[in-house]
C-alpha cells in the first residue's frame, strides 16, 4: 500500500514536470516527421517491389523506434534521478520520511513510479511503432510482449543505475555517470574497434562488468521478418532478460544500500 | 520506571566537508530526557544544534557518537514514527497538490484507511482553519496557510509523541494562539510534544520543562517550574496607601512605583499578608496580588548571555 502510494505520487511529479513534458513533446515530434516518408513509401509500393519495399519499412520504422526508445533510455535515467534528489533537494522527503516509512520503501516506491511512468512511455511506443507500420502498409512481426518487455527491461537498467547515482551524488553528476556508462558499454562491445593491445583486458573486463543494454534492444525485433523472429527461442529471451533484471536488481540493492546510510538534509 | 518518550545520551554529532577538510561540531555530549506527557521546549541560539538534535531523534542522519531513543526505540525505527507527528522547520510540500490530496497522501503513508481519511481531513483542515482552501493548490497558499498545513500534517494519525520545529514560524498573532493553544490541548490530552522555539513568551505559557542548547551543548535542562523558581516577592497593587506603611514598606526593603492605574508596591513573600491586611484595614483596597519570579526570557538570557547564535 505504502509503496503504490509513493509508487502513484512520483508518477503524478512526473507529469507536472516540464522537463519530462518537453522530452515527450520531441518525441511525438520525430514521431510525426517520420509519417511523411512512410506515407509516401506506402503510396509508391506496387506487387513487384512489394518483398523490398516492406524490408525498407520495417528498417524506417526500426531505426525510428531505437531513438524514441534511446531517448526512452534517457528519460528513464533523467526521471530516475529527479525522483530521488527533487525530494532531497526541496526537503519534501523529510514530511515523507517521518511517517512510518523505511528507507527502502522510500527508494523502492520512487523506482516502481518511474517504472510506471516508463510502461506508459512503451505503451505510446508500442502504438505509435504500430502505427507507422499500417501506414508503410507493413505488418510488424515481432509478439507485442517482446516490444514490451524488452525495453521495460533496458529502462529498469537505467533507472536503478540512476537512482543508485542520485543516491550518492549531484543529479548533474549522476546524469553525466549515465552518459559515461552508456557510451562504455557500446564500446566494449565484442568487434567494435580493438583497443591498445595492453590495455585490452580492460576492454573486456569493463564489457563484463558494465549491463550490456545492446542485448534488449527491442529494435532488432521490428525490422525481422517472420521467420527470424521465431529463431529467438523463449530461453534466449529468458537469458537476455533475466540479465537485464539481475542488473537492475543488483543496482537497485547497491541504490538502496547507500540511501539507508546518507543523510536526508537537503543538497546544497 | 517511566521509559521516556526521548532520551539523548552523550550524543555528538560532527559535520564534515570532506574535500575541504573542515569538521564542525553541531552536538558535544548532549543528555538530556523527556518525559511521556510533558511538553518540552528545545531553546538556543541559531546554530546551536536544535534542528540538529532533531534530524537526529527523527532519523533523518545518524549520531557519530553516544545512544538516542524515541518512545523506546532507535531513531528512524517505523514501530517509533507510527506515533511521532513531526513538523520540520520549513515544511516543504508538493506544490501541485491540494491540502485534501497532500493529507491524504501522509494518512496513506501512515498505514492509514480511505474511509477514515474521508471524514479526519476535514476536520483537521477545520481546526487549523483552512476550511475552505481545501482545494487550492498548495503552491498558492501564503507562508502561514503552509505552516496551518504543516500542523494538520503532524496531527494527522493522532500522534503520542509530536516534534515542532519552529511551529509558530510565519504565523500572524492569531496563528500562534491558536498553535500555543493546540499544545495546551495536546497536553491535556496527554500527548508529549517537543518544541522548538525562539519565542520565549509563549513557551513559557505552555512548557512544563524546558532544554536550553549553545554550541552543541546542553547547559540547562529541567522542569520549568524548578528552572525559573518560586516566587520570594509579590506585587502588590493598591487604590490608595496610608503614610505609616509607606514608611514601613520602604524601611524593610520593599519598593513603591505610582501611577495613573494606582500605587505597586513589591515586598517580600513573608509580608504579603501583613501589607495587604494593612491597606483593608485603612479602608483602601488591593486591587491585585501577583507572585514574582524569573521569566524564561530572564533565565535564557542568563544562561546564554548575549552572544546570539549563526544567523
Amino acid at each position: 500500500m505504502k509503496l503504490a502510494t509513493l509508487a502513484l505520487s512520483t508518477l503524478e511529479s512526473f507529469l507536472q514536470n516540464r522537463m519530462i513534458v518537453l522530452i515527450l513533446v520531441l518525441a511525438a515530434c520525430v514521431v510525426l516527421l517520420m509519417m511523411f516518408p512512410l506515407l509516401n513509401a506506402s503510396y509508391h509500393t506496387t506487387a513487384e517491389n512489394q518483398q523490398s519495399m516492406a524490408s525498407v519499412v520495417l528498417e524506417v520504422i526500426s531505426n525510428v523506434m531505437s531513438f524514441v526508445s534511446g531517448l526512452g533510455s534517457l528519460l528513464a535515467a533523467w526521471a530516475a534521478v529527479d525522483a530521488v534528489s527533487s525530494e532531497l533537494k526541496s526537503g519534501t522527503v523529510l514530511a515523507v520520511m517521518a511517517r512510518p516509512v523505511k528507507r527502502w520503501q522510500f527508494l523502492l516506491g520512487k523506482f516502481l513510479g518511474v517504472m510506471l511512468f516508463m510502461a506508459c512511455y512503451v505503451g505510446m511506443l508500442i502504438s505509435v511503432s504500430y502505427l507507422l507500420a499500417w501506414l508503410g502498409g507493413v505488418k510488424i512481426q515481432a509478439a507485442p510482449w517482446v516490444l514490451l518487455v524488452y525495453p521495460l527491461v533496458r529502462y529498469s537498467i537505467y533507472a536503478a543505475l540512476a537512482t543508485l547515482c542520485a543516491t550518492a551524488v549531484h543529479p548533474v553528476v549522476s546524469m553525466g555517470a549515465i552518459f559515461v556508462v552508456s557510451i562504455l558499454t557500446d564500446v566494449v562491445m565484442p568487434g567494435t574497434v580493438a583497443w591498445y593491445h595492453k590495455v585490452a583486458w580492460l576492454k573486456t573486463a569493463i564489457y563484463y562488468v558494465l549491463p550490456s543494454t545492446n542485448l534488449l534492444t527491442e529494435g532488432r525485433f521490428l525490422s525481422l521478418r517472420q521467420a527470424a523472429v521465431k529463431q529467438t527461442t523463449l530461453l534466449e529471451h529468458a537469458i537476455s532478460l533475466g540479465y537485464g533484471l539481475d542488473c537492475a536488481l543488483i543496482f537497485l540493492l547497491l541504490a538502496m544500500w547507500a540511501f539507508h546510510y546518507r543523510s536526508l538534509l537537503r543538497q546544497d | 520506571m517511566t521509559t521516556p518518550a526521548i532520551e539523548f545520551r552523550q550524543v555528538t554529532k560532527v559535520y564534515r566537508k570532506r574535500l575541504r577538510g573542515v569538521e564542525i561540531p553541531a552536538l558535544t555530549n548532549a543528555t538530556f530526557s523527556v518525559l511521556p506527557g510533558e511538553v518540552c521546549a528545545f531553546l538556543g541560539p541559531n546554530g546551536a544544534g536544535k534542528t540538529t538534535s532533531i534530524n537526529l531523534l527523527m532519523g533523518f542522519f545518524y549520531a557519530d557518537f553516544g545512544e538516542i531513543r524515541v518512545l523506546g526505540y532507535e531513531p528512524g525505527d517505523v514501530r517509533a514514527k507510527a506515533h511521532i507527528g513531526f513538523l520540520p522547520e520549513n515544511f516543504a510540500f508538493y506544490k501541485y497538490l491540494t491540502a485534501k490530496r497532500l493529507l491524504r497522501f501522509h494518512h496513506a503513508l501512515s498505514g492509514g484507511r480511505k474511509e477514515e481519511a474521508a471524514t479526519l481531513i476535514p476536520e483537521l483542515l477545520a481546526r487549523v482553519k483552512l476550511t475552505g482552501y481545501e482545494e487550492l493548490k498548495i503552491g498558492k497558499y501564503s507562508r502561514g496557510m503552509v505552516q496551518r498545513l504543516g500542523v494538520a500534517q503532524a496531527l494527522l494519525h493522532d500522534p503520542q509523541l509530536l516534534v515542532l520545529d519552529e511551529p509558530t514560524s510565519g504565523l500572524d498573532p492569531t496563528g500562534r494562539k491558536d498553535v500555543r493553544d493546540l499544545m495546551s490541548a495536546l497536553r491535556d490530552a496527554g500527548k508529549t510534544v517537543f518544541l522548538s522555539s525562539h519565542l520565549l513568551s509563549e513557551v513559557e505559557q505552555v512548557c512544563d520543562r524546558v532544554i536550553i542548547i549553545s554550541k552543541g551543548r546542553v547547559i540547562q535542562s529541567g522542569r520549568m517550574d524548578d528552572l525559573l523558581g518560586v516566587a520570594d516577592r509579590v506585587e502588590i497593587r493598591v487604590t490608595s496607601l496610608p503614610e505609616e506603611l509607606e514608611q514601613r514598606v520602604v524601611a524593610t526593603g520593599g519598593t513603591i512605583a505610582r501611577n495613573e492605574h494606582g500605587i505597586t508596591l513589591v515586598v517580600g513573600v513573608a509580608q504579603k499578608r501583613e501589607v495587604a491586611e494593612a491597606v483593608w484595614a485603612s479602608g483602601h483596597d488591593v486591587v491585585h496580588i501577583l507572585p514574582l519570579r524569573s521569566s524564561l526570557e530572564d533565565l535564557y538570557m542568563k544562561t546564554v548571555g548575549t552572544e546570539g547564535g549563526v544567523a
